[in-house]
């Protein structure tokens, strides 16, 4: 993200003002000094920019493949009334990471403290990112679960219990097809209702 | 929602009652529980390590202590444990609020084509298919061709330059100005003429074709596809979605390299990089200059492909350290979102703009003050001689000397002078793939040295520069002696 910040060339600058354009490869960095944090993290390629884009309406590259969000991008978001700062991270499958855009993840995780951490999760691959969650509870983050890309996992034949993974988790559960719009209305609300409760 | 219990998941005893210990060693209070702090520890995260070493004084050597006991006592890594307990309460969770039903049939399909693309036999026949018609077609005859050509012909070199040329020849009466503004090398005439007429719209093409594989999940198959070939060159398949998205924008993709996991392979994939793959602009503008001439054109993409493939291999057999495994997850097959298409490839066209229209004008502000100066016929004369041991020219020292700049820029010029048919296939071949090899543009240089250092990305640049002209020189005796395409 510093080369967002600080290391962009003067030319750039004025280039991008003219243009009225953010650059640097995709990432966006909006002014967000001084707001309460509300972070998405997860493994590659279950569509926290996809949320991201929803949520502040600022576009965020996204594709179909793991490992297209390298560095941290911030924006503004509205949910309940309130600004908040999103704060899109790159895929990470555990706090253990392997490569170094996974640790751009857990620094952020180590040194910020988002009022909200949203664990996206591919729901056709339940089981195997669960144990993510675990670690962010243990970790004592304030994490709630957003089961995505539930469309395809209906359609392989899963049934989730959402009502039952929230009570066994302990942590808020909402299932989205951000792709689609779908459960994003539902997601804010959540989020407010525990932002404020806590 | 009243607050619920969370879930808590007890280790075994080994695990729980060392975590205890460390828990009651640790003082500072850090982002995470102690918890989760210790269990960090026991499996040697070097993150929290230094964070601990850095605010626990002597209970460090304690922590670091109770960890090689932990260890001793078991007969596996502590992480193995840890995570197998983990997955373990995941799977006794996942199985009470998880069922499966029969899979409905739409899946199969999308199975069916996915496995096509990833075997040998009739994965390279589709790869072929895509590039023809997704890069050659669309990008190369249409982009441009058709785009460019209708752009320069039509609209620069009909209204925009004469124009410009009138009114800042007849408005400024001083030359100096006007060659600023205007004439062979002025900001309007030349460096905005590029950007816009040639280089915007074959990328623009490019991006749109990307955005469309990117999204339909065909990389990660490629991936799969390749992996074979790239283990060779001591890369692993996951390296291929760098490698691709250099033919977009090699900065772009430089940055995506840190996805890989050794520090030998990110070296690797950045001097492939910027050594043999070309960027979208580059290749838009070499497809069309080559594609007169389709055994130009081949020779070209050989000669790149064995440079690429040697120099792998070589750095591979160098760099010390072993040859990488290969995990990587693959997503399902997608239609494309076209919205995302469009917005994907705006938002990447705008960026690519902003990124090279000031680097354009500041080429052309170089130049120009070279010509002032004389200094640009100084370096112009130096490497005359050079270009004309690979057999070309004087004229493509200019291109050259573009090319330092960028090597779209250089490409662009290359255009120019095809179009005044100065160069033959033979010297065409050997100056494209030259200018192919060269070095980065100045964008691509920063992001080497923010991700690699500078040690690293000077040396890289420093080989380029030499390995470029001796190759072109090579490759020009090769065709010589050949007669290949006299």
């Amino acid at each position: 993200m510093e080369c967002c910040k600080n290391k962009v060339p003067w030319y750039k600058k004025l280039a991008s003002t003219l243009l009225g354009t953010g650059n640097c490869h995709g990432e966006v960095n909006q002014n967000t000094h001084g707001l309460e944090k509300i972070a998405l993290v997860g493994s590659p390629n279950v569509g926290k920019s996809v949320i991201f884009n929803r949520l502040t309406g600022v576009y965020v590259t996204v594709s179909n493949y793991p490992g297209t969000t390298v560095e941290v991008s911030r924006g503004k978001g509205i949910i309940g009334g309130v600004q908040y700062e999103i704060i899109d991270t790159p895929g990470m499958y555990s706090l253990m990471c392997i490569t170094e855009e996974e640790k751009v993840t857990k620094d952020l995780l180590f040194r910020e403290k988002p009022k909200a951490l949203l664990h996206v999760i591919d729901a056709k691959n339940i089981s195997r990112m669960l144990p993510l969650t675990i670690q962010m509870i243990e970790a004592g983050s304030p994490v709630i679960l957003v089961l995505n890309i539930m469309d395809e996992a209906e359609r392989m034949g899963l049934k989730i219990d959402v009502e039952g993974l929230q009570r066994e988790l302990g942590i808020p559960v909402i299932s989205t097809v951000a792709a689609l719009n779908k459960g994003l209305d539902e997601l804010k609300e959540r989020v407010d209702e525990y932002v404020k409760s806590a | 929602m009243s607050m619920l219990n969370q879930l808590n998941i007890s280790y075994d005893e080994i695990i729980e009652s060392s975590v205890n210990k460390i828990v009651a060693l640790l003082n500072h209070n850090y982002v995470i529980s102690k918890r989760a702090a210790a269990l960090l520890l026991l499996q040697e995260d070097d993150d929290m390590l230094e964070l601990v070493k850095a605010n626990e004084g002597n209970n460090y050597i304690k922590i670091i202590d109770i960890v090689e006991r932990t260890k001793e006592k078991s007969d596996k890594p502590l992480s193995y444990i840890i995570s197998l307990s983990r997955q373990k309460e995941v799977d006794k969770l996942t199985n009470k609020v998880v069922t499966k039903k029969k899979e409905t049939e739409k899946k199969s399909i999308s199975e069916f084509l996915s496995k096509l693309t990833m075997n040998p036999i009739t994965g390279i026949p589709i790869l072929l298919l895509v590039v023809y018609f997704g890069f050659y077609k669309f990008v190369g005859e249409f982009g441009a061709g058709t785009v460019v050509d209708f752009l320069e012909a039509n609209i620069f070199e009909s209204y925009i330059n004469p124009w410009v040329d009138g009114v800042v020849n007849s408005i400024i009466p001083w030359t100096w100005l006007q060659d600023l503004i205007a004439n062979e090398y002025g900001i309007i005439t030349l460096g905005v003429r590029y950007a816009v007429a040639i280089v915007l719209p074959i990328v623009g093409a490019f991006f749109l074709v990307f955005s469309i594989i990117e999204d339909s999940g065909y990389l990660p198959r490629l991936a799969m596809l390749v992996d074979r070939v790239f283990k060779k060159i001591g890369l692993n398949g996951r390296a291929v979605i760098p490698m691709v998205l250099g033919f977009g924008c090699d900065t772009m993709a430089t940055m995506v390299s840190r996805t890989l996991e050794t520090k030998r392979e990110r070296i690797i994939a950045t001097l492939l990089l910027a050594l043999a793959i070309p960027c979208s602009a580059q290749l838009g503008v070499i497809m069309s200059l080559l594609s007169g001439n389709s055994g130009a054109l081949g020779i070209w993409f050989i000669f790149i492909m064995l440079v690429f493939l040697f120099i792998g291999f070589l750095t591979s057999k160098i760099l010390p350290g072993e040859g990488p495994s290969f995990y990587m997850e693959v997503p399902p097959l997608r239609l494309p979102k076209l919205s995302n298409v469009l917005s994907k490839t705006y938002t990447r066209m705008q960026w690519y703009f902003v990124e090279i229209i000031p680097l354009f004008i500041f080429a052309s502000v170089l130049i120009w003050l070279g010509n002032i100066t004389g200094l640009f016929g100084l370096l112009i004369s130096w490497l005359e001689p050079i270009v004309n041991v690979l057999g070309l020219p004087n004229e493509a020292a200019e291109v050259f000397l573009f090319g330092f700049f960028r090597r779209d820029y250089g490409a662009a010029g290359l255009f120019d002078l095809q179009k005044a048919n100065i160069l033959n296939p033979r010297q065409l071949v050997v100056s494209a793939a030259t200018l192919t090899l060269f070095l980065p543009c100045v964008a691509q240089f920063a992001m080497m040295i923010k991700e690699r250092g500078w040690k690293v990305a000077l040396a890289m640049s420093a080989f380029i520069l030499v390995f470029a002209f001796v190759a072109g020189y090579f490759l020009n005796q090769i065709l010589l002696i050949t007669g290949v395409l006299a």
